[in-house]
């Protein structure tokens, strides 16, 4: 089995963009994909694609894959459209991954796309929370907020956290998100300002919840030989996780955990051959403030009830021994559903390239983490600089 | 009817919010004739209120559920002018399949009616009555509230209903509500409308077989607190009679609840050997006289549930009511298909839980994969208790609730929502929940709750129903 690695990654600008089209924004992400190739590359080398997207909206909820890719001029390309609610393009990059290592592509385009601003307020309030369990959960009157306001509300009962902590998350994650380019929400905020903002689900504010957002990304992965043939420093995918867990919090054992987080990093880890010591940075899946530390748990980065320590030390500030969300992460750079896993990938390819906007010095693996709903599904891919590189 | 057969145990239900007149005077510069009105919140209906009635008469009993033989409701309130309701509550209070079911509306007198159709059963049988009339606001919505009654009819009564006399005749328009109408109606043709209600009600009255005279209490047609005693001119109850049974001034014009909870009223003050009179008068015109006969004392708890409660604004009252417009959101992504729905109906009613056959591991809702050893079984069904506690809660406040539920938060505000934990004696299940009848702020995690029937969400003109919680 030949290892895969990222050869390329591109993601268009993150925000609300009325004049664009899923189809438009991931032609700006393909292009930049593209170019992040250090070879001249033939785009008829692409033998099967990825395409990951909730379909917020509606819009073309049938064969939006196909649409994508004939509409960028892959003509033919054999095109999957992937849909695990946020950790969409988390698990098509899980595909992409497989194919390559399974030897049926030599290329294969993982990526996603969400248009998620451009609604009447009422159509949009139908389709935030699909990701929820529709039959309870969302029938109890909760959307996402109100969900991860739950778990918030237990581990805040539960640990020695507070809501401050939660609001730390915001200040880090945006100042990193200031000055990413590509960012939504592209401005700092104090920590007064994210403690003190309008409630959105008690106990969380509006700085501790991402915005809804357009965008697109793109990350072509290849196998071992045509990736040192395209690259001058390909980034080895050293492990792939992913598990799904109960679509509904009440259906979990734990309020204050997310078990496919943990199975998912497990399996990342063991295959990888690493431990979270080992780990350089991550981009994490802070949809919500409370997301980001419980990652922290899950993902091993400290012990259970530890993670407001974590933030409070600046241990995961971009300065900090473990930096986390570089990128800005969802609550700054922006959750365009679909768009989000691959999206988080563009950070780690660029910081493991030396190329990132925040960087992290002398980072040689990075992890990226990627929630479905409130933890129905989740990768965790582990990304490796080859030795001497950059 | 049979010589011991009567009311073993009653219910009393009426919404927590009250409106005093001051605040009705201030918004409209007159008094309106009620000292308060109850006020019912978004989330309910004659629906919720009759099944929170029947419960609490079956509170306490011996009677089962599924010893109901016969549920009659009586409502001038039905939720949709076509479609039987009963059905709903039947289902909600876990009666059997083969529990004979039946229903009076259309006037005033269907309280009676009710009463009488239980009464004339054989077997445990409930007469339910739960009204919640809507008026214009600027006239009689001023006085309108809501509430509900429930009557356990069984052997060995403590008040048997001993006599019933009807009187009936062609009298029109002294209270009605045009078809696809949720407004009731007033000629205000004051002398003529006194007239019918009087002549017809004491007619009625004096056409029993106890004289008026004997009556301890008297529960009669009570639109406002003069009413009753313009009635009773013609008999010879005297004024502290009537007031045992009228109750109009505390809780509002109930519809035909209003006579119905004064019943509730007049019983409590009884000694074994009294006798309470009632007297409804439906418009169109009839009248139907109840006599009962008390054999013991009796306890209904409707001077507790009368003065318990939480005063709100004139405005809020008119939101909660809908009465300052309702709202629909346009658009689809989450659809629960009304089949899925009633296949839940188990759950959402009565909290049907399962349990694993194979490794007793408890399972809610009782589907899929046990969640204990993951092997997919045949879960044996159980009811869980209606009392859980909240291990995880948030507010959903402006803009953050799913478009199903945006009506009721314009209605109702920022509302609560829980995941609360229900124990039994092998283990616990969780499930989320709305929380209801209280400020969405004060529950927290480790606070225990109970639930309630409620209207959920409204899909395509059908409104589903279901359990929401309230603190202890």
């Amino acid at each position: 089995m030949t290892d895969a690695y990222i050869i390329g990654a591109g993601q268009s600008d993150f925000g609300s963009f009325p004049d664009e089209s899923y189809r438009s924004l991931f032609d700006t992400a393909f292009d930049e994909a593209v170019d992040s190739i250090d070879a001249d590359f033939d785009t008829g080398e692409i033998d099967e694609a990825f395409l990951g997207t909730l379909g917020v909206g509606g819009r073309q909820l049938g064969l939006s894959g196909p649409a994508v890719t004939e509409h960028i001029g892959l003509h033919g390309v054999a095109t999957t459209r992937v849909e695990n609610a946020c950790a969409a393009s988390g698990y098509a990059l899980r595909n992409a991954v497989m194919a390559v290592r399974a030897g049926m592509a030599d290329v294969a385009l993982a990526g996603g796309y969400e248009v998620m601003t451009d609604m009447s307020g009422d159509h949009t309030k139908w389709w935030l929370g699909v990701s929820g369990e529709t039959e309870w959960e969302r029938l109890s009157g909760t959307t996402f907020a109100g969900v991860y306001a739950q778990m918030a509300s237990a581990y805040l009962q539960e640990f020695d956290a507070t809501v401050e902590d939660l609001s730390r998350v915001a200040v880090k994650n945006h100042r990193n998100g200031a000055k990413n380019p590509h960012a939504h929400l592209d401005f700092e905020c104090t920590l007064d300002d994210a403690v003190n903002a309008p409630d959105v689900a008690t106990p969380l504010n509006l700085y501790h919840c991402c915005p809804t957002t357009d965008g697109a990304s793109a990350v072509f992965v290849a196998n071992e030989r045509v990736a040192h043939e395209l690259s001058d420093a390909p980034i080895r995918v050293a492990g792939a996780g992913a598990a799904s867990g109960p679509v509904g919090l009440f259906q979990r054992d734990s309020l204050t955990s997310i078990p496919a987080s943990r199975t998912a990093a497990k399996r990342a880890y063991e295959e990888a051959g690493v431990g979270p010591d080992d780990i350089d940075f991550a981009e994490v899946h802070d949809c919500f403030a409370i997301a980001e530390l419980l990652a922290y748990e899950d993902l091993g980065f400290c012990d259970r009830g530890e993670a407001a320590r974590l933030l409070r030390e600046g241990v995961t500030d971009s300065e900090g021994s473990l930096p986390v969300n570089t990128s800005g992460g969802l609550k700054s750079k922006g959750h365009p559903i679909g768009a989000t896993g691959t999206g988080q990938v563009v950070e780690i390819f660029n910081q493991l390239r030396g190329e990132a906007h925040v960087p992290v010095t002398d980072a040689r693996i990075g992890l990226a983490h990627n929630v479905g709903g409130s933890g129905g599904g989740v990768t965790v891919h582990l990304f490796e600089r080859e030795e001497g590189a950059t | 009817m049979s010589d011991d057969r009567g009311i073993v145990s009653t219910g009393i239900y009426v919404p927590r919010q009250r409106l005093d007149s001051e605040e009705i005077e201030s918004a409209w510069g007159s008094s309106p004739p009620v000292s308060r009105v109850t006020v019912p919140a978004a989330d309910e209906d004659a629906i919720t209120m009759a099944v929170a009635a029947a419960r609490d008469a079956l509170e306490d009993t011996a009677v089962n559920a599924a010893d109901i033989s016969c549920i009659a409701i009586g409502t001038t309130t039905p939720p949709l002018d076509e479609e039987a309701f009963v059905p709903r509550v039947a289902d909600a209070l876990a009666l059997d399949d083969d529990a004979q079911l039946s229903s009076a509306t259309q006037s005033t007198v269907a309280g009676a009616n009710a009463l009488l159709s239980a009464a004339e059963t054989d077997g445990a049988a409930l007469a339910v009555v739960a009204d919640s009339p809507h008026a214009e606001p600027g006239e009689s919505g001023q006085r309108m509230g809501a509430g509900a009654a429930a009557f356990l009819f069984d052997a060995d009564g403590a008040v048997v209903l001993s006599d019933a006399a009807t009187r009936s005749w062609d009298a029109p328009g002294v209270r009605f509500r045009e078809r696809g109408s949720d407004e009731v109606a007033e000629l205000d043709i004051t002398t003529y409308e006194r007239e019918t209600t009087r002549d017809l009600v004491s007619n009625a009255i004096e056409a029993l077989d106890v004289e008026p005279s004997a009556a301890s209490g008297a529960a009669l047609h009570q639109p406002t607190p003069d009413i009753p005693h313009r009635i009773a001119r013609p008999l010879a109850l005297d004024g502290e009679v009537i007031e045992r049974g009228s109750v109009v001034d505390d809780i509002g014009d109930v519809g035909t609840a209003t006579p119905t909870i004064g019943l509730l009223a007049a019983f409590d003050a009884c000694e074994a050997g009294d006798t309470t009179i009632g007297g409804f008068f439906g418009s169109g015109s009839t009248a139907v006289a109840l006599s009962f006969e008390s054999r013991r004392e009796i306890e209904t708890g409707v001077a507790a549930a009368l003065n318990d409660g939480e005063f709100v604004s004139y405005p809020e009252a008119l939101r909660e009511r809908g009465t300052l417009g309702t709202t629909g959101v346009a658009g689809g992504g989450a659809h629960v298909s009304l089949p899925s729905w009633q296949r839940t109906l188990p759950q959402r009613y009565r909290l049907v839980a399962g349990r694993c056959p194979d490794c007793d591991s408890l399972a809610f809702p009782p589907e899929g994969a046990c969640p204990g050893c993951r092997e997919r079984v045949d879960f044996q069904h159980f009811e869980l208790p209606p009392t859980g506690e909240i291990v995880a809660k948030t507010v959903i406040g402006q803009g953050g609730a799913p478009p199903e539920f945006i009506e009721q938060q314009r209605r109702d505000g920022p509302f609560g929502v829980a995941i609360i934990k229900i124990e039994v004696e092998d283990g616990s299940v969780r499930l989320p929940a709305q929380l209801t009848d209280c400020d969405p702020q004060e529950p927290t995690v480790g606070d225990f709750v109970t639930a309630t029937f409620r209207r959920i969400y409204e899909v395509e003109d059908v409104t589903r129903y279901g359990l929401k919680f309230t603190p202890e």
